[in-house]
Order: structure tokens, then C-alpha cells, then sequence
């Protein structure tokens, strides 16, 4: 029976988060399958994979050369490729990453399967069935794989990493010579620019009201907002009109609406000018002392209390939980 | 300089959705069609390339039904020489299938850079440019934010998670767009004229069924009733094991 | 006790020399043969008209030519900005398609039953419906699927339809109008080129038609740069609609009058199925209205709650809001003539619009058509001067636009001493024909009318059945950039009296008294000309802002 192959990425020598995810998920799959579960891990020298057996995988591939320090594609697709040819795989898993996003195609390409993105879900059903966002989250897509083998690169946080160690092999593979076709190469990793995420595109929004009492009080959603990552700091009108914060900022006045993964709303009562622009949002985080503000009743998860209390309380612990990943 | 951009007709970002009665697809009534945003960077991307190299030809080509034209036509009033339309009827599930019919019309062409935005907003893939890159045997650098190309080779920059990979690569290359790249051109009414008159191809091509089947399409579930998880400070631990376990967004 | 406001007061002029240029077009002008200003239903249905006509004449084999017939719509993509009730009386169809059947027009549901009410808080007393107010025979229709059909026709007719590009001022030589300008895109909140920036673009035509709809700009450019009169000024009343998806489906086309309204303000409301379970409804109010504190936005919310409306309503969903000012100055409005050299004005802007049978589309189409058939005749004498394009006026004369115009010539106006007054002077017109009281009513400009300042109950809307005006603008589909200059051009010193009736009148919630003055928060601007007409002037801003209307 074809197995799975999960593959694992990793940041200066150690695997991220979203390695587990996968390896979790290609269990699981696996189980389902009635069949095993291989990692591949590719990075620098000093690359560390053994984990992957605590989450499930039995055999562990791990390929370390500084020259994969950086994401090679031509070189991470070949060592992958390799172990495909090597062994039959009904399912390749990646993380729908930036890499898993170049990766994933290029693997499907070369392989001649058909490559499910970003899948949130995946079933067993007569076949392995994925599910997946589509039109910008609006809608999800079941689709089925009607192919031997597939590649499905996961969504980051929709799988939940379960520990299930395996007695897993490792082996050491060995990078051969690099190509001298004409490839692209990544020859350095900069800092990322210190533009500033425009709210209607960021990920995640922390934004503020009048509730804030004053402008220099945004720091503390900044702060919140640079613990989370990928979030954009905005402001309700209120705090908008007060000049605390500039226009481009402002949060639901012109109808347009911000949809992000993710909104906190914090010292802001939930005037319904405010709501029709974050309504969207796909999980709304209220923070209020008042605890009949209307936000509350739009807000997924919310908590009463002082803002000047709870905030710095919550950075603490997002900073804690993103060092622990 | 050669320059193909290959680009897709997509529901507008504002659409609201509903799903057809098949339940396999979304009601196109009312719903107004645009050039995929993404592929308006990698158009303009190629305008400017090809004015910067004082002469050359900018082609674009998408696949689809004959709607698609209007599309192709919007991009011939932004600037470009003359548009490909490779003409199915049937809607493609598996980005495999677009890539090779795709690859069936660059092949022949000698371009030196074919573009792609990153993603179209329909879909979602973010792989048909680089599976194109495959098949064709070229160099490819996708979602890039930053260009620059010299004699024979460029350098791009792509936004990873915490920070910015610098990619050099050889031409003729493949690239797709990210948003940051430039900001594209509004046709100009002279543009939109001269589009009429500027060449069309319509070439009706088959292709194989691919290898994912669509089961069903439907609205996510409805949202449900939000809770306070508690008072204080004391509560964000709660907040936060909600956030990452329940909602899965940390 | 406050001082009556006067609106015209804090109006500034209008600026004809931005509007109408004396200069040569630029070169990178396009040159068309005739060019459509705004891509509404007069528009559309004169350009299928004159692509036909020429059609027909090259194959009888003329020698008029290749005639390139462009339209400029403002709006992102035809029917954007098109709004109306709408119960559309299908003759104007019928004559611009006679192969066509009625199933093949963009239609909604036919009407076979109506009712009129008069409404009390919390009751109604049906009415016998007036007979200027029979529908039967009749479809209830949305005028942005009206428009969009139309569109589709006219571009497989060859008419190039330039949507995303608003007219900004005319094109002159002389006396004569030569084509038209458009709007740059692309500018910052101070107005300078920014990213993808785009110049104004000129357009070129041998005769430029005026289709800008109800309170055109460049038809009041027009009218008051050649000084053509009317006998009365332009009235209008502003019209906000919803469109709802409704549990209980309607069989039947409603009108009311009485409450919400109060007694010194003309209107009614409207509800019709435009299918069983899509439900337009909306009030229409006289701006000419005394009370400063009057929001029809908010009368709407207030309206919804009463027993006749709410039994559709409850359960149901609001698809779409928007808002839109209507042209009811009727017959002695309208302007001495229509036509110029190389210039003609049709539909709501020349104010085509018949008040107590709540028509107008048919008009606009039927003026559209008059007008192809009078430029085709230029076009072929090769002379498009005022002279030769005065059949325009004629043909709208002799027809039935001119007498059903005549015949309600004072229905509307009798109004204005009120609704119990009014109800009797129209009342009797309806019973004569319009003879009696026959003489001309005097109106004042809508601007020029005093109002005192009220304090208006307050409302909290329930975002369920009732909405505030921000939640109502993102129901609009209202996308426009954020960063985009301010387009609407306020008068110096607006007192807080000023800036309190434009809060209210506005149904977007552009304006607001804030910290001691006016603040104009113009992305919400839904182009429904309010301002216009009572309070700041409203100047076209880049292509495709504003509401984005789907099925109004």
C-alpha cells in the first residue's frame, strides 16, 4: 500500500511548527490509508530531525548540506523527487508555506500529480477527498483525487500537532553535485522591509478605540500587534476623528471592509459604523470593560475587563507561545 | 525583449458568493468578471520590461470559454501587442491541466520571460506558473515583490516568512507576480480603442480530465454565537488556548 | 427660536469655466462620431438605435461611413449608479426591438394587481389607486439589469461603451459642444498624480448626447452657459430603496402616502416584487420640504416598521441599499429647448420624468431614441448644428413624452402647500385631465426654499430590520478608495444650521457637524445629487467610485 511522505521544513537547523502539523496530518492519513508514514527533511549541516518521530513518522529521511541552508528549489525538488522515485507514495504532504507554495507545484509537475493547495481538511472516502478555501475564504471546495498519488500542501494552523512517537529509522542522505542547468538560485535572506502592513490586506488586525484614552497609548496595541506577527495596528473612527491615529488606518467608515484572519477590537464599543467594516473578520477577539458593548455581541471569543490590564497581559503570552513554537 | 503573460478571467474580489445549483460551482449571475488582480502586476511588469528594452512584443494568453475575450481585451488596452485564447468550455479543477495546456502554446514561442501573477482569486492554487516552469525546463521565481533584470539574467526578491529571499536567475526564466511589485496602469481611453484592432488568436484546444475531481462547493459554516471567556487579565490564558485550539488561528 | 435656513446661501456658484473648456482637445483625444454622456437607459437605447440606423444605411449602400458611437458611464461597469423603483411601462422596448417579445425583455415580475394606501403610524386605509398610477400591463423591473442588457446590445451593435470614466466638463468651439472630458484616475487626497495615475482624457464628437441622468452636471453646465431657460427651475425629490430577499412573497405592486411623511412634505413610498421573494421598497420625499431636520434615510428605517411592510420584511434579508434624486419639475421645467449645435439632452437630465405615474425609464429610452433618429438625419445632411438638430425637439414634442408631461403638468407642484391641499388640487386635475386648476404653479429652486431647523426624534437602528446609514453605504457596494480627493465642493463658512440639514438630508452620512465645523467624509457618496441640490456641489471623481448597485 502507498505510503505518505511528509516533508518537513525547518529554520536555521531546527524544524518549524508547521513540520509537525504535517507530520500529525500525514498520520492521520496514513492511519486511514492503512499504511506509513516517511519524513524528508532537508536544510543546513546542522539540521536536526529526529522529532518528526515523535509525531508519528516511522521513517525519517534527513538531508543536510549547507548548501540547502536556503531554499534551493531545484535542489530541495530533486532530493524530494529522488525519494518518490525510490519508494511509492500515494500522498506527498507539505506546509502551504512560502516554500510548500514553490515546492508543492514544481513536485506535482515533475511527478505528474495533481497538487491540492492550502487544504484545510482531508478525508478518506473512497479515495483521499481534501478540502480547501476558495474566493478568498467565501466558500470551501471539496474536491476528490482521482489520481494514484497527489500532493497536498496543508494550510499553517489547521492541523493541531498530536504527539504518537514511532520507533522510526533515520538515514542520512547525501546531496549530490549541484546542476549546471540554468536555474534559479536563492543567494541571500534579507531582514523583511519595515513597510507597514496595510489594514486591509493584514492577516491579523489589532485595532483600538476611544476606549485607549489617549494616542500614545497605541503602543501597547503595536506591541500586541509585533508579538503576533504579519498584523496591521487599526483604529476605529472615533480614535480616527480624534487625530490619535491617520486615515489609512481607520477600520469600517467608506463600506469597505477589512476581512481578516483574525480582529481585535479593543476599547471599541462596537458603534455599528465600526462593525460594518470588520463584520467579515473570520474570528473577532473583543477586549471591553464594558461588558453590554455591543461588540460583544459580533465577537467570537471576548473579555471584559481593563484594556490596560489585559493587553500587555496578552503580548506576554503570544510572545510565549510564538517562542515556544 | 519576447514577454508572455499568461493570465485568468476571475470573480471580482467585492462578488459575494452564492452557489449554483449544481452545488460544484458558484452562480456567475450578476457577477462581474475581472482580469485577475494578480496577473495585472505581471502585466504591467511586462509593459514596463518591454519599454525599458525599447522594443520587443508582450503577449498574453488564457484559457477558457469565449467570455475570456473581453478579459484578453482589457489587457490589450493596458498596452499589450496581441492576446492567445485557448478555447475550452470546461472548467478545469486540477491547475496540472491548465499548466500543460498552457505549456502547449509557450513552448514554440522563444520568450524570454513568461509571467504569471501569484495566484488567482478564484481557485486559490498558487501553482500554475511554477508548474509551467517544470514543464518547460526553465528557471522560476514566484510570488516576487522585487525585480530587476540585466543582460541575460535578473534578480527577485520574494517575501518568506520573516523575511525576503534575494533569488538570481538565469534568462529566459519564468516569474509570477505578488502585489508590491509595481502598481499597474488604468487602460487609457485610447487603449481601450485601439484594443479592437489589435490581433486575437482563438485557438479551441481539448484537455484530459486531470486529477481532482470537485465533489462540492459550499459557503462555510454559519457563524456561531461568541462567548466572553472571562474578566481580567487572568483571563488570557483562555483567550489564547480558545484562539489556538477552537478557532485555530494562532 | 432660530433664523429660517435658506440652502442657497452656503451654495457655491457653479463653476462653468471648469466645466465648459474653450480649448482644443489635447492629442491624445479620441475621436468618435457621436459620444453618450453617462451610460443610463436614454444612452444606451439612442446608441442601439443609431448603430441600427446606420447599419441599415451602409447596407442600403451609403456613403456615410464607418460612424464610431462611444458611451462614457461613470460607474465601474454598467448599471453601477443606475437606480430606480421600477415599474416600467414596456412600449419603449417594444419599439427598439419590435422582434423581440416581452419574455425576452429584462423584466421582472408583471403587474397584475396594485394597491395604494394612505398610512397612519400603525394602520392604513387602502385608497382607490389614481388612475395616473395604473400599472397593469406593466413590469416591475431593475434598472441596472435593464442597463446591462442594453449595454450587451449595443456592444454586439459595435457602440463602444467606455465604463470607469466619468464626463468632467465639455469640450466647446464657439457656441458649439465638440466632445467631452473625463476625470484623471490615479490622484491622492491632495489631488496630485499618485500610483497608476491616469490623465483626463478627451473625447470628440460631431454631436455629444447628454444622458447624465437627474441633476446632470453637465447639462446645468450647459443650460446655464447658454442661458436656456424653463419656465419653472428643476425640482427634485430624493428617493432612498432597499431591495430585500423576503420569507412571505408579494404578489402585488404597492404605493403609499401619509406616514411617515409628515403633512408639509411630498412624497410616498413604493414596494414591488421584482420577484416573488426579491422585494424593492424605498420613499421618495420632496427636498423642497420645510423641515431641516427631515432624512428620508431614516423615515425609510422608520417606515419598515409599520405592519404593511414589516409582514414581508421580518425573516427576510436586505440585499442591497442605495439612493438616488428624481427630476419633478414636470412639463414647465423642462427647458425651452434640448438641442444645440452638436449637442443634445435626453431623459432625466433634461427632466423627462412623469411624477404622479412614477415613470421615467420609458421616457428616457423613447428621448434616446428620438434623438438617433435626429442625429442620423444630421449626420447624413453633414450638418449637426442647433438648426439641424432641432428634429430632436420636435419629435419629443409630438409625442407622447410631451403630452403625458402636460397632462400632469401640475400634480406634482400642487403639493406644495401641502399634502391635504395638494391631495385636492390633484385630485381634481386627475378628474379634468390637468385642465382644472389649469394655469401654471410657481415653484422655487429647491435651494431657494427655507426651512427651519427641527429637532429630529432620535433613532437607533436595530441591524436586523433597520440600519444605520454607514451600514447602509457598505449595502451600496460603495468601494471607493479611501485615499481619493474630496469631490464635493462646499460653500465658505458653512454655519452649524447648514451642516445640520446636509447630515440629514444626506442619506450616506457624508456630512457632519464636528468639533465647530463641516466634516465631509466623501468616499461615503453614493452620486444620488442631494447634495447638489441643497448643499454642496457634487463634481465627478475617478472612474468607478461610488456605489456599485447590482439588481436596483
Amino acid at each position: 500500500m502507498a505510503g505518505v511522505l511528509a516533508i518537513l521544513e525547518q529554520r536555521d537547523g531546527v524544524l518549524k511548527k508547521v513540520s509537525y502539523e504535517v507530520v500529525t496530518a500525514a498520520r492521520s492519513l496514513a492511519d486511514r490509508l492503512g499504511t506509513g508514514v516517511d519524513a524528508i527533511a532537508i536544510g543546513p549541516m546542522a539540521l536536526d530531525a529526529t522529532s518528526a518521530t515523535t509525531f508519528g513518522a516511522e521513517e525519517v529521511v534527513i538531508l543536510a548540506d549547507d548548501r540547502l541552508t536556503l531554499y534551493q528549489p531545484h535542489l530541495y525538488l530533486r532530493a524530494v523527487v529522488e525519494r518518490a522515485k525510490a519508494k511509492d507514495y500515494g500522498a506527498i504532504l507539505l506546509s502551504a508555506t512560502a516554500l510548500g507554495k514553490d515546492l508543492g507545484p514544481r513536485l506535482a509537475a515533475r511527478l505528474g500529480c495533481p497538487l491540492a493547495a492550502d487544504v484545510a481538511e482531508i478525508e478518506v472516502n473512497d479515495g483521499i477527498v481534501v478540502s480547501r478555501p476558495v474566493y478568498a475564504g467565501k466558500a470551501v471546495c471539496r474536491a476528490k483525487v482521482t489520481a494514484p498519488c497527489c500532493v497536498i500542501s496543508l494550510r499553517p494552523n489547521s492541523v493541531t500537532p498530536v504527539e504518537q512517537p514511532r520507533t522510526a529509522t533515520l538515514h542520512h542522505a547525501v546531496l549530490g553535485l549541484d546542476s549546471d542547468r540554468p536555474v534559479a538560485r536563492t543567494a541571500a535572506m534579507k531582514a523583511p522591509a519595515e513597510a507597514k502592513l496595510d489594514v486591509a490586506e493584514a492577516p491579523i488586525v489589532v485595532s483600538g478605540g476611544r476606549g485607549l484614552k489617549e494616542p500614545g497609548n497605541f503602543t501597547l496595541l503595536e506591541e500586541l500587534a509585533h508579538a503576533l506577527g504579519a498584523a496591521a495596528v487599526g483604529a476605529s473612527r472615533a480614535a480616527v476623528d480624534a487625530g490619535w491615529r491617520p486615515h489609512g488606518d481607520q477600520v469600517g467608515q467608506t463600506g469597505k471592509t477589512v476581512s481578516p484572519g483574525l480582529y481585535f477590537a479593543i476599547g471599541i464599543s462596537g458603534a455599528i459604523q465600526h462593525l460594518a467594516g470588520m463584520r467579515t473578520a473570520k474570528v473577532i477577539v473583543a477586549i471591553n470593560k464594558d461588558k453590554d458593548a455591543p461588540i460583544f455581541k459580533v465577537a467570537d471569543y471576548g473579555i471584559v475587563g481593563d484594556l490596560f490590564e489585559i493587553v500587555p497581559r496578552l503580548t506576554q503570552e503570544i510572545k510565549k507561545l510564538k517562542a515556544g513554537a | 525583449m519576447k514577454i508572455a503573460v499568461c493570465i485568468k478571467r476571475v470573480p471580482d474580489t467585492e462578488t459575494r458568493i452564492k452557489i449554483a445549483a449544481d452545488g460544484r460551482s458558484i452562480d456567475e449571475s450578476g457577477i462581474k468578471f475581472v482580469l485577475n488582480p494578480y496577473d495585472e502586476y505581471a502585466v504591467e511588469e511586462a509593459l514596463r520590461r518591454k519599454e525599458a528594452a525599447g522594443s520587443g512584443e508582450v503577449v498574453v494568453i488564457a484559457l477558457g470559454s469565449d467570455v475570456v475575450q473581453e478579459t484578453i481585451r482589457t489587457a490589450l488596452a493596458m498596452g499589450v501587442d496581441r492576446g492567445v485564447l485557448l478555447k475550452t468550455d470546461q472548467r478545469v479543477a486540477d491547475p496540472l491541466v491548465t499548466a500543460r495546456a498552457l505549456v502547449a502554446e509557450l513552448q514554440t514561442g522563444g520568450y524570454d520571460l513568461i509571467l504569471f501573477g501569484k495566484l488567482a482569486i478564484d481557485d486559490y492554487h498558487h501553482a500554475v506558473g511554477p508548474m509551467v516552469a517544470e514543464f518547460l525546463g526553465l528557471p522560476c521565481v514566484s510570488a516576487v515583490v522585487r525585480l530587476e533584470l540585466g543582460d541575460g539574467k535578473g534578480t527577485a526578491e520574494r517575501e518568506v516568512e520573516g523575511g525576503v529571499e534575494v533569488v538570481e536567475f538565469p534568462l529566459p526564466a519564468v516569474l509570477t507576480a505578488d502585489k508590491g511589485l509595481n502598481e499597474p496602469r488604468y487602460p487609457a481611453l485610447k487603449g481601450i480603442m485601439a484594443a479592437k484592432k489589435k490581433p486575437l488568436e482563438v485557438k479551441p484546444v481539448t484537455l484530459e480530465p486531470g486529477g481532482l475531481e470537485v465533489l462540492q462547493l459550499a459557503l462555510p459554516p454559519e457563524r456561531k454565537p461568541g462567548r466572553i471567556v472571562g474578566e481580567g487579565p487572568d483571563a488570557v490564558p483562555a483567550l489564547i488556548e480558545a484562539l489556538r485550539a477552537e478557532a485555530k488561528v494562532l | 427660536m432660530r433664523r429660517p435656513l435658506v440652502p442657497a446661501d452656503y451654495q457655491p456658484p457653479l463653476p462653468l469655466d471648469q466645466l465648459i473648456l474653450r480649448e482644443p482637445p489635447g492629442p491624445e483625444a479620441i475621436e468618435l462620431d457621436v459620444l453618450f454622456v453617462g451610460g443610463g437607459p436614454a444612452s444606451l437605447a439612442g446608441a442601439i438605435e443609431l448603430a441600427r440606423l446606420v447599419r441599415r444605411d451602409k447596407q442600403e449602400g451609403s456613403a456615410l461611413g464607418d460612424i464610431q458611437i462611444g458611451v462614457l458611464e461613470k460607474g465601474e461597469r454598467l448599471g453601477d449608479h443606475c437606480l430606480s423603483g421600477a415599474v416600467v411601462n414596456p412600449r419603449a422596448f417594444r419599439e427598439l426591438f419590435p422582434e423581440l417579445k416581452d419574455s425576452d425583455f429584462p423584466f421582472g415580475f408583471p403587474v397584475r394587481a396594485e394597491a395604494v394606501y394612505f398610512l397612519s403610524e400603525r394602520g392604513q386605509v387602502r385608497l382607490p389607486t389614481p388612475p395616473t398610477m395604473r400599472n397593469h400591463g406593466f413590469y416591475v423591473a431593475s434598472l441596472c439589469e435593464i442597463v446591462r442588457w442594453l449595454g450587451e446590445k449595443a456592444e454586439q451593435l459595435g457602440v463602444n461603451v467606455f465604463a470607469g470614466y466619468p464626463a468632467g466638463a465639455l469640450l466647446v468651439d464657439g457656441q458649439r459642444v465638440i466632445g467631452a472630458r473625463s476625470v484623471p484616475k490615479g490622484l491622492d487626497r491632495e489631488g496630485k498624480p499618485a500610483g497608476g495615475y491616469q490623465p483626463a482624457a478627451d473625447v470628440t464628437a460631431k454631436v455629444t448626447a447628454l444622458g447624465e441622468g437627474t441633476r446632470g452636471l453637465l447639462t446645468q453646465a450647459y443650460f446655464e452657459w447658454q442661458r436656456i431657460p424653463s419656465q419653472n427651475p428643476q425640482i427634485f425629490a430624493l428617493g432612498v430603496k432597499e431591495l430585500w430577499e423576503t420569507r412571505q412573497p408579494l404578489d402585488r405592486v404597492i404605493h403609499t402616502v401619509g406616514w411617515p411623511l409628515p403633512n408639509d412634505a411630498f412624497g410616498g413610498s413604493f414596494m414591488y416584487p421584482l420577484e416573488p421573494n426579491v422585494v424593492a421598497l424605498g420613499l421618495v420625499v420632496g427636498l423642497d420640504s420645510p423641515d431641516a431636520g427631515l432624512d428620508v434615510h431614516v423615515l425609510l428605517q422608520r417606515m419598515k416598521l409599520h405592519p404593511l411592510f414589516r409582514q414581508y420584511l421580518d425573516g427576510g434579508e436586505l440585499l442591497e441599499w442605495g439612493a438616488k434624486t428624481i427630476p419633478e419639475g414636470g412639463y414647465y421645467a423642462l427647458p425651452a429647448r434640448r438641442h444645440g449645435d452638436g449637442v443634445v439632452i435626453l431623459g432625466d437630465a433634461a427632466g423627462f420624468v412623469n411624477v404622479p405615474a412614477l415613470k421615467g425609464i420609458h421616457y428616457a429610452m423613447q428621448s434616446g431614441m428620438f434623438a438617433a433618429r435626429a442625429i442620423f438625419r444630421a449626420l447624413k445632411r453633414g450638418d449637426t448644428s442647433a438648426a439641424s438638430l432641432a428634429e430632436y425637439d420636435r419629435m419629443v414634442d409630438a409625442s407622447f413624452i410631451r403630452d403625458d408631461l402636460y397632462r400632469t403638468r401640475n400634480m406634482r407642484l400642487a403639493f406644495k402647500d401641502g399634502f391635504y391641499a395638494g391631495g385636492i388640487k390633484a385630485g381634481l386635475m386627475t378628474l379634468t385631465g390637468g385642465r382644472f386648476p389649469g394655469g401654471r404653479i410657481a415653484m422655487l429652486a429647491d435651494a431657494k426654499a427655507a426651512r427651519t431647523r427641527a429637532v429630529p426624534a432620535p433613532f437607533t437602528p436595530d441591524g436586523t430590520l433597520t440600519f444605520s446609514k454607514v451600514d447602509a453605504v457598505f449595502r451600496s457596494g460603495n468601494a471607493t478608495r479611501d485615499t481619493i480627493p474630496s469631490h464635493l465642493v462646499p460653500g465658505r463658512d458653512v454655519p452649524q444650521d447648514g451642516a445640520e440639514l446636509y447630515a440629514h438630508m444626506c442619506p450616506a452620512g457624508v456630512y457632519e457637524w464636528v468639533n465647530g465645523s463641516l466634516r465631509i467624509n466623501a468616499p461615503n457618496c453614493v452620486d444620488c445629487k442631494a447634495t447638489d441640490i441643497l448643499g454642496p456641489r457634487w463634481t465627478p471623481r475617478e472612474g468607478g467610485s461610488g456605489p456599485r448597485y447590482r439588481r436596483m
